[in-house]
């Protein structure tokens, strides 16, 4: 399974542990080195610095275009926002699950087809989820 | 006509005073408070402090009304949000948002976003034009994916001139659609002759620009 992440942060650092079993090829952007750091000593697990022009570049580095799944978890929902909506209607990903902290735009964007998770809707247990449904 | 603006950046000021001054009615959506200050002065009560992405401030900037939307904040990702809230939530009928990246226009038009302005894009074919030896400048992206409108000049030494459009051989989905020439512009027909200077404007298949290029101004 190829998982690319976006956004480092205690959250990505939780999934990252909770994902990486040595056989999924995991990758995480994100602007934070240090966070990038400590995720990368886990096992397939490659990381991509980032900074916010070139965005759309990135996610391509990342692998996009062949991953099997999409998690937008950094702290910015609208960035959030942003690229899940790339990776599903742009790259087609086949799994796409977007985090959001702000409940108005949790039910927005869940009513627009979006696979939401926020701290409303019990967050880890619904990553997992999301990802073996 | 009825017109939110969400986030008041300089363009924003200029787009709000042409949109009062043609009589319509404007709201302005502001986070920054010392703008906000700022065009409440300039323009009087027609600006609104709040966040555009928080959908009490969108009621109360009364957008479930408003003819159109318009999202100028300075972030993709945020006009791309104000923009599907103001559609989805208030069922506002037209949106339009800025963008940076032109990477970022296909998702705009593949959500529904009705108008979307690359600044960036914009700003390229101004300078493109204003470069000598550019002949092929970028105008728009269409609605249609994968379509582009690009504007040719024609070279004094090119091989197509005193030819007919229809002795010119295009790629397949290509069309002039306007010529320019010095005294004025004119619909190209089958019978219209390519002169030198003249200005071709075409809708194009995105890459072929090169293959166009070549075909116009080969010698």
């Amino acid at each position: 399974m190829r998982v690319l992440i976006f956004g480092c942060n205690r959250l990505t650092s939780s999934l990252v542990a909770d994902l990486a079993d040595g056989t999924a090829e995991i990758t995480v952007l994100g602007g934070e080195r240090d966070c990038l750091e400590s995720v990368a000593v886990h096992p397939g697990v490659r990381v991509v610095l980032t900074s916010e022009p070139m965005m759309q570049d990135y996610l391509q580095e990342g692998g996009i275009d062949h991953a099997d799944v999409f998690l937008a978890m950094s702290s910015d929902d609208h960035q959030n926002i942003l690229v899940a909506q790339i990776a599903k209607h742009i790259f087609n990903v086949p799994k796409v699950v977007c985090h959001l902290g702000s409940p108005q735009l949790q039910v927005l964007y869940a009513a627009l087809g979006l696979d939401v998770v926020g701290y409303s809707f019990g967050l880890l247990q619904d990553v997992r989820q999301a990802i073996e449904a | 006509m009825y017109v939110v603006i969400v986030g008041c950046s300089e363009s924003g000021y200029h787009l709000s005073k042409a949109l009062i001054a043609g009589g319509h009615e404007v709201v302005v959506v502001e986070k920054n408070n010392e703008r906000f200050q700022l065009l409440t002065e300039e323009l009087g009560s027609v600006a609104l402090l709040g966040d555009g992405t928080d959908e009490r401030t969108l009621k109360r900037a009364g957008v479930s009304r408003a003819d159109v939307v318009v999202s100028l904040t300075g972030f993709d990702a945020t006009n791309l949000v104000v923009s599907q809230m103001t559609k989805h939530i208030f069922k506002v009928p037209r949106t339009m948002a800025l963008i940076k990246d032109p990477k970022n226009e296909p998702i705009f038009h593949e959500v529904g976003i009705d108008v979307v302005v690359n600044s960036t894009h914009l700003v390229l074919a101004s300078l493109e034009e204003g470069v000598p030896g550019r002949p092929l400048v970028h105008l728009m992206n269409l609605r249609v994916p994968g379509m582009e409108l690009v504007s040719i000049s024609i070279p004094e030494d090119a091989n197509i001139i005193g030819k007919r459009l229809s002795e010119i051989e295009l790629p397949p989905n290509s069309f002039i659609t306007l010529v320019v020439k010095r005294d004025g512009a004119e619909l190209p027909t089958g019978r219209s002759v390519v002169e030198a200077d003249d200005e071709l404007v075409a809708v194009i298949p995105t890459g072929d620009e090169q293959i166009l290029h070549d075909i116009l101004t080969g010698v």
